[in-house]
């Protein structure tokens, strides 16, 4: 008995001694360290960045979830770093001075090296400045320059809560204003007595805490620049642009040419190139920007046919980050120009895409197809997708011996289905630049029906604003004389008499900038494909609406 | 009782022994082994056409067909394409310079598949001579030569698009056989490529009696026509030059005439007289391009500047004149398709519909030839003798006069002609990029210049900075090595560019 009780009792201490055999349980999803996990794999390279870490009260808060980019200096830029602010250990530092160089080092985001332009990040940094990126290379080899300063030696190190950059010297933020760190440059002598006379210099002066308003851009002439243009003191300067003498005052065209020197907004090279134009602080005054040839020239325009040449703004010498935004350089002298308010008799059928295409331009008809939504086969033409997918078909339309084409200015117009429910739902149109004031504007078509009850009705935009007067595709011109037809909103726009040439006026309207503006032509009532659209002027109010009229070899005809 | 007991266990261990037979088996029941394979010639012709179907589509499924990286490799990252609404971030980033390891694009592994079934080849093909006696010395040596010349064509590629890669010509047929491999220098690759092209020259027949054929597998003139490349690409002109009087001297390749639509002639019905070497697709096995082409879903489409700056517009002539090159064939000017690929007739009107899209993907063809002879007779000093070959290749594309005209007594404007007209004729077809390179590094990187000028026309304006600075460094001009590998493969070293 006693021998069976003890097999029992050994089968039981067996079996709970095989139950105790402890598994170890994973804990954690993840091997992945975070930021200050990496730091601490490999103190060689980064401890004394830890400790600054760990000193500034960051180190929990950059080991823990997050989306992060840090850039992290090595240990020999954080000690020559020290030795610049003249603190012998990290712990001897100031606590407030550790703190802002790590803000400065971290965005809150996760940043690769693919999204490194020419110019700033997207986000700021967590001290408030942006960082601009660029690329040095020098003997041994090409890498990315943090805020000119550091040089990226390892990059895109992905680590649990973010990716980070290790940069070979540590990153400083600008301690200057605008005005400051160009009052600090000699060769802009000028450009800031002009800055102080004018009242900006305080302005530029100004951190603002509001950093939807704290950003400022501004294009600074340097004396040298100046000098090219004959002006070699600021006397001279004021000589030539202070008629009130007093600058100080908003008429005064030295106020003004120092306010259109300065844009709204944080706007490095990259981003100024990224938009045609920018609005300046001289009210209703916009510059344009464009790439020609890598350089970024500003002002360069073609206005009726005349090409204005541009100034090109000092690479090297622009992208000067501070600490309320940025200033650049440029190498040409420019002011606001005053501008006389100029008809265009814009010929929509002559745009980009057609140009290149010789052997059709002027000589053959051609359906330009949108296969899909997403697809925009022009630059400046786009429409409202017709959910019939056949229908988004514009025709560059040719017809010298057919009368729908035959009168129009060279012949051409374009052609283009509109109206729901199944052709295209608008029709925006992007002029060429039109210099600001109040204008008048005709919509010529060549009106045509594609069966006998269609209807094509349509309301025009011009920047989103609604004008007046509809226009029919359909509708030919009244019969009268030209006094009473433009009584009524209609002008024969054609040498030709025929009634289906009509320019009808559709409103008027104040263009605030000088710019390229846009059209949009909504259709409201009826649908068809057969809308023939030939040009659309812009007459300043105070001009002739009725002449010139245009001959089909686009000679323009004055009585 | 006993003694049955020792009956039926003798009994079962029989049983249990003949049943056995089956499940020891260890041969797949759904595929053939080495062991039953590389017995009679028909195989390994098998084998040989499975080089190139591999080089049609992927094999494995896991990365692209092999000419969607040779587009991208040979284009991206140059002036003629542009971006359409539906391109891959990856692709995006090629085009700006911002390669990461991680980029789906840097991934060699189609290549090395190819490469891999070029090394079984070379490896099993020659035992079969004792399996098999109607298998000849002869036709050894063309599967030997076939396999040696593609070889050498991918890793052509591969020292051009990562410099340097493993130089792996064993064959991988077992678990065994996995190793790490280090990276070889470009020279050691290079000089690999041209033992391989020399040795498959003498191996290949010149024709196999079929027009169509010699246009699909490798002759002796593809290996011929490669080993040029190599030699243009190694700066070895006077022997590029030999190697293209061979191809010249055959009288088995012309350039399609005047009178003759080159679109429909090259591309529509492909195999032309002009072609050296192709990859033919045909209804069963489509090529890549459709999705990456057509308007609805583009990927790729040409650079606006193509038609005024590249191939010149006529605006005297009332019918005006056109490079046969231009609209038409290589792209169509109204939408910037590119057309060579996708385009149905030359008029720009007709579109292959998806499962017409089987266009060939053309390695090499005459004109290359001529023009590879003119880069490198002009190296040596000839520029008068270079200038004829480029006037012939003008003269039948009726190419317009525009811009710097072409000067015969200067070697360096000819060098920059040359390329401009390199770039004419071959537009899309995966080579732009590496004329590029193979200009701007002559004579320690003095024609830099034309890598910045195609970074200026082709880089978003807010990265081309960046991306000039970058261009400086001549690792950024070769692809970093992809992620993957540098994780299962320890002895790989990355390219310094991409610290």
């Amino acid at each position: 008995m006693t021998r069976k009780k003890l097999f029992y009792m050994m089968v039981l201490i067996c079996g709970v001694l095989t139950a105790c055999t402890k598994t170890t349980l994973k804990q954690s999803t993840t091997e992945d360290v975070n930021i200050v996990g990496y730091l601490r794999q490999h103190p060689d390279s980064f401890s004394l960045f830890e400790k600054v870490l760990v000193r500034a009260g960051y180190s929990d808060y950059l080991n823990a979830y997050g989306a992060y980019t840090c850039f992290v200096p090595t240990n020999s830029a954080v000690q020559l770093w020290l030795t610049k602010i003249k603190a012998g250990n990290v712990e001897a530092a100031d606590i407030n001075t550790l703190q802002d160089m790590v803000k400065f080092h971290l965005l809150n985001d996760t940043l690769t090296t693919a999204s490194f332009k020419d110019g700033k990040l997207p986000v700021p940094t967590m001290y408030g400045q942006f960082l601009v990126t660029g690329v040095a290379s020098g003997e041994r080899g090409s890498s990315y320059l943090i805020n000119r300063q550091g040089a990226v030696t390892r990059s895109n190190v992905k680590v649990g809560n973010g990716l980070i950059h290790v940069i070979d010297q540590v990153l400083e933020p600008a301690k200057q204003s605008i005005a400051e760190e160009l009052a600090a440059k000699s060769d802009f002598s000028i450009f800031v007595e002009a800055m102080k006379a004018t009242g900006y210099y305080d302005l530029l002066n100004r951190v603002d805490p509001d950093t939807a308003k704290r950003w400022m851009t501004v294009i600074a002439e340097s004396n040298k620049t100046l000098a090219d243009s004959g002006i070699f003191s600021f006397a001279d300067l004021k000589a030539r642009y202070s008629h009130t003498g007093n600058p100080a005052g908003a008429n005064d065209s030295l106020h003004m040419y120092m306010a259109y020197h300065i844009l709204g907004g944080i706007k490095f090279l990259g981003d100024i190139i990224n938009s045609p134009s920018h609005q300046t602080l001289q009210p209703q005054e916009v510059i344009s920007t464009q790439l020609i040839n890598q350089e970024v020239v500003v002002n360069e325009n073609v206005f009726n046919g005349v090409l204005e040449k541009g100034m090109t703004i000092d690479r090297v010498a622009s992208d000067n980050a501070a600490t309320n935004g940025v200033w650049h350089s440029i190498e040409g002298h420019y002011q606001v120009k005053y501008r006389k308010p100029t008809a265009v008799f814009w010929d929509v059928a002559t745009f980009e895409e057609i140009l290149k295409l010789p052997a059709t331009y002027r000589k053959a008809s051609k359906d330009f197809t949108r296969q899909s939504e997403a697809d925009q086969p022009f630059k400046d033409i786009t429409w409202g997708w017709g959910a019939l997918a056949g229908t988004n078909v514009l025709t560059y339309y040719y017809a010298p011996t057919v009368s729908i084409g035959m009168y129009c200015n060279y012949q051409d117009a374009i052609k283009m289905p509109l109206g729901l429910p199944n052709r295209p739902t608008y029709l925006e149109l992007r002029t060429p630049p039109i210099i600001k004031g109040k204008y008048k504007i005709w919509i010529c078509y060549s009106a045509r029906n594609q069966s006998t009850s269609s209807q094509q009705l349509c309301e025009v935009y011009v920047n989103g604003t609604l004008m007046p007067r509809t226009f029919n595709f359909v509708v030919k011109r009244p019969t009268g004389t030209a006094a009473e037809l433009e009584a009524i909103g209609y002008k024969q726009y054609t040498e030709n008499t025929a009634s289906q040439m009509v320019g009808r006026l559709v409103g008027t309207y104040e263009f605030t900038t000088t710019d390229r503006q846009i059209i949009r032509i909504n259709p409201i009532n009826g649908t068809q494909n057969d809308n023939y659209l030939d040009m659309i002027h812009f007459i300043p109010v105070d001009d002739n609406q009725v002449f010139p009229r245009f001959k089909p070899d686009g000679t323009q005809i004055f009585q | 009782m006993k003694q049955l007991l020792i009956y039926i266990s003798m009994f079962l261990t029989l049983a249990g022994a003949a049943s056995c037979n089956k499940w020891l088996e260890l041969k797949p029941n759904d595929g053939l082994v080495r062991e039953d394979f590389w017995k009679t010639k028909e195989q390994v012709s098998a084998a040989v056409t499975g080089i190139y179907a591999s080089m049609l589509g992927s094999v494995s499924g896991k990365t692209l067909a092999m000419p969607e990286y040779l587009f991208v490799w040979g284009e991206a990252r140059a002036d003629m394409v542009t971006p359409g609404f539906s391109v891959k971030p990856d692709e995006t980033d090629i085009i700006n310079m911002n390669i990461l390891p991680t980029n789906s694009f840097a991934n060699w592994r189609t290549f090395y598949e190819t490469i891999n079934y070029c090394n079984t080849v070379i490896k099993l093909a020659p035992n079969v001579l004792n399996q098999d006696n109607t298998f000849t010395q002869d036709m050894l040596n063309r599967a030997l030569g076939e396999a040696l010349t593609i070889r050498a064509l991918m890793y052509f590629y591969l020292v051009r698009t990562f410099d340097q890669v493993p130089l792996k010509l064993e064959p991988t047929v077992s678990d065994n056989d996995l190793s790490s491999m280090a990276k070889s220098p470009s020279e050691a690759i290079l000089n690999q490529i041209v033992a391989d092209l020399r040795a498959a020259e003498n191996f290949l027949p010149e024709s196999y009696g079929n027009s169509a054929v010699d246009r699909g597998r490798a002759t002796r003139y593809t290996a011929s026509t490669i080993l040029a490349d190599t030699y243009l690409w190694m700066e070895k002109y006077t022997e590029c030059a030999a190697q293209c009087d061979k191809v010249i001297n055959s009288g088995r390749y012309g350039l399609i005439g005047q009178e003759n639509s080159l679109f429909n002639a090259l591309f529509w019905q492909g195999n032309a007289v002009e072609s050296i070497f192709e990859l033919q697709f045909d209804a069963q096995k489509l090529n890549p391009f459709f999705n990456m082409f057509a308007a609805n879903s583009r990927r790729w489409g040409a650079a606006s500047h193509l038609m005024e700056e590249v191939y010149g517009v006529d605006a005297v002539n009332t019918i005006p004149l056109k490079d046969s090159r231009g609209d038409g064939m290589a792209l169509r000017a109204e939408d910037a398709t590119i057309w060579k690929y996708i385009g149905a007739n030359d008029a720009g009107t007709a579109l292959r519909t998806a499962d017409q899209s089987y266009a060939h993907w053309i390695f090499y063809r005459y004109a290359d030839i001529l023009l590879m002879k003119a880069e490198a007779i002009n190296q040596l000093d000839q520029p008068l003798e270079a200038s004829r070959l480029v006037k012939t290749i003008r003269e039948r594309a009726t190419a317009l006069d525009f811009g710097d005209a072409m000067d015969s007594t200067s070697k360096s404007s000819m060098e920059e002609f040359i390329l401009q007209e390199r770039e004419r004729e071959f537009a899309f077809e995966g080579k732009r990029w590496y004329d590029l390179v193979r200009n701007a590094k002559r004579n320690n990187y003095a024609g830099i210049r034309y890598l910045l000028n195609s970074a200026a026309k082709s880089i978003a304006p807010d990265m081309q900075q960046s991306a000039f600075g970058k261009l400086r460094d001549r690792n950024s001009l070769f692809m970093p090595i992809f992620l993957y590998e540098l994780q299962t493969n320890k002895l790989l070293v990355q390219n310094p560019f991409y610290k």
